[in-house]
């Protein structure tokens, strides 16, 4: 597995488009903080050059945060997966290349993020309007966030290493974390059970973080690991299981 | 002699169609083996399902005596190049074999310029792989295979889109590879004549079964020189033939048609001594049948 890892590193850093990604997202995380502190600055009515707006925008920015991910992911699953042959015609386990690639791209999506946070949280609290529980709240929140947006991320790699077309996987993502919680709320006029199931859908999730986060009630959600963990775990099986038996030309 | 590769009822079936019928094969280290076969007769399902690229709806493969997960580790031993090579695009011969080299754990750096070498493709330092002819791009796949000093080599079509002088080097390479390694190698190509050239054994496929498996020398048998003639009277034919020539080697092919395979430089005696003897010649020719002839009349079909 080491062997395939380095490998596969090679190539990732060798990726232009990746690279050029991450410095997209984090100029777009500067450029957002710019122009509210322009606005705060030039407008003294503004009411958004506030450090929890700016926050609220990657708390609330679902379809943004599931397209990075997919960008992060395909850097490794993308249209280049004809060269798999090679790899298993050397006799490396199809698991070995479904993990290496999982924890290389998550690990390189893990740094930016972790990056990009930090560097939210820096330029938030310099040039923005802040108060005393902004930093506490934003990270409250996106701990509820993680697991959620970690098993999107699953989602996408057992769906491209199943070679799921782009625009179904938009399709799968957008319903389960864009519309679930609608939808179930549907249902639920109609059969009780899916009052529960409302209760733990991601989008329905991620819209009260959001709501609490805004409100400053923000607090540690277990509904979201517990969601978030179901999710991963539905995710990885689906994907060893069917990618172990699939043809690869 | 080590088994390379071997398989018990190995069978393929794509949606209720039997691609593959029941396949026992065996080979042996040190062969060149060919294997031949129209398009869509299970050429490249065959070799698939060698790689682990096809998982076989039922049966076994046995790669160096091992079964399983353990075959699967045996694919180390050996070298792949199935239907087109397939590389990163953007990557260079240099950069995509180096990739590999830690992909397969190979310590040597320098290994990835040796077989580039060996291949030809060692002067091409910049081009990049989409920008490749069909020819360069075949190099690489047998570059690739050749990265890890394998003990076996298993090529569908390597021979595509080169030309005259890059066919030569690699039957030569292969030959020498085969000769001075005891590389063994399986291989397939629908250009059959290469393939005479190269292989020691012919194994032909027809809708997914095995209709023939030879050796050169026996097949060299089947489909050597001949002189063909047709007559009223074979009988007598026969019975003058066998008094002017004692060692005369000849069938009696259908329609009391004679084929002999010596003597064939004495052609003129022989017609000569059927006229004069009141034989009726109603057809007197010299053919050989070559592998592209031999294959057809195998599976059925008119040569080019």
């Amino acid at each position: 597995m080491m062997n395939y890892m380095k490998s596969e590193q090679y190539r990732l850093l060798r990726k232009k488009s990746l690279h050029l990604t991450s410095l997209v997202c984090l100029a777009l995380i500067a450029a957002a903080a710019a122009v509210l502190a322009y606005f705060q600055r030039t407008d003294p009515t503004f009411p958004y050059g506030t450090a929890s707006f700016y926050y609220s925008n990657l708390l609330g920015g679902t379809v943004l945060v599931l397209i990075v991910i997919f960008l992060f992911n395909s850097s490794l699953t993308g249209r280049d997966t004809d060269v798999l042959k090679n790899a298993v015609s050397f006799g490396i386990r199809r698991s070995t290349i479904y993990w290496s690639k999982l924890l290389l791209t998550l690990g390189y999506f893990l740094i930016i993020s972790v990056v990009g946070v930090a560097l939210m949280i820096a330029l938030g609290e310099t040039m923005l309007a802040t108060d005393s529980g902004s930093v506490r709240n934003f990270l409250t929140a996106l701990g509820n966030m993680a697991p959620i947006a970690l098993s999107a991320f699953f989602f996408i790699h057992s769906m491209k290493m199943m070679k799921v077309g782009d625009v179904y996987v938009f399709i799968v993502l957008l319903v389960v974390y864009g519309f679930s919680g609608y939808l179930l709320r549907i249902g639920a006029q109609k059969l009780d059970a899916f009052r529960t199931l409302y209760d733990y859908a991601p989008d329905t999730l991620l819209g009260q973080n959001m709501m609490a986060f805004m409100g400053q009630t923000v607090q540690f959600n277990a509904a979201c690991w517990v969601t978030g963990v179901i999710l991963s775990a539905a995710a990885i099986v689906i994907g060893v299981t069917k990618f172990s038996k699939q043809t690869i030309d | 002699m080590e088994t390379v590769i071997q398989t018990h009822q190995l069978m393929k079936t794509f949606k209720d169609v039997q691609v593959i019928e029941p396949l026992d094969f065996t080979l042996r280290q040190g062969e060149i083996c060919a294997l031949i076969g129209r398009n869509g007769a299970g050429k490249s399902t065959i070799f698939k399902m060698l790689s682990g690229q096809l998982i076989p709806t039922s049966g076994e493969i046995r790669l160096f005596g091992k079964t399983g997960n353990a075959a699967g580790e045996m694919r180390g031993r050996m070298g792949f190049l199935v239907e087109t090579p397939a590389f990163f695009p953007n990557f260079t011969a240099v950069q995509n074999l180096e990739y590999y080299r830690l992909q397969r754990g190979i310590v040597e750096k320098k290994r990835v310029r040796e077989v580039l070498g060996i291949v030809g493709l060692a002067h091409e330092k910049r081009k990049k792989f989409r920008e490749y002819s069909m020819g360069m791009k075949q190099r690489l796949g047998i570059a690739l295979c050749l990265l890890s000093h394998p003990d076996c080599l298993v090529l569908d079509e390597p021979i595509n889109g080169l030309d005259v002088e890059g066919i030569r080097e690699i039957r030569n390479l292969l030959v020498r590879l085969n000769e001075e390694q005891q590389i063994t190698i399986f291989i397939s190509s629908h250009i059959l004549a290469e393939l005479h050239m190269l292989a020691t054994r012919f194994v032909f496929l027809k809708d997914g079964a095995i209709v023939e498996d030879v050796s050169k020398e026996t097949l060299q048998t089947k489909s050597r020189k001949q002189l063909v003639v047709a007559m009223d009277d074979s009988a007598t034919a026969a019975r003058l033939l066998e008094q002017a020539y004692p060692d005369i080697d000849y069938r009696v092919l259908p329609d009391g048609v004679l084929a002999i395979h010596n003597h064939i430089d004495q052609s003129g005696d022989i017609n000569r001594l059927l006229l004069t003897n009141g034989v009726s010649v109603t057809e007197f020719r010299v053919e050989a049948r070559n592998l592209e002839e031999y294959f057809l009349g195998l599976v059925g079909g008119e040569p080019a």
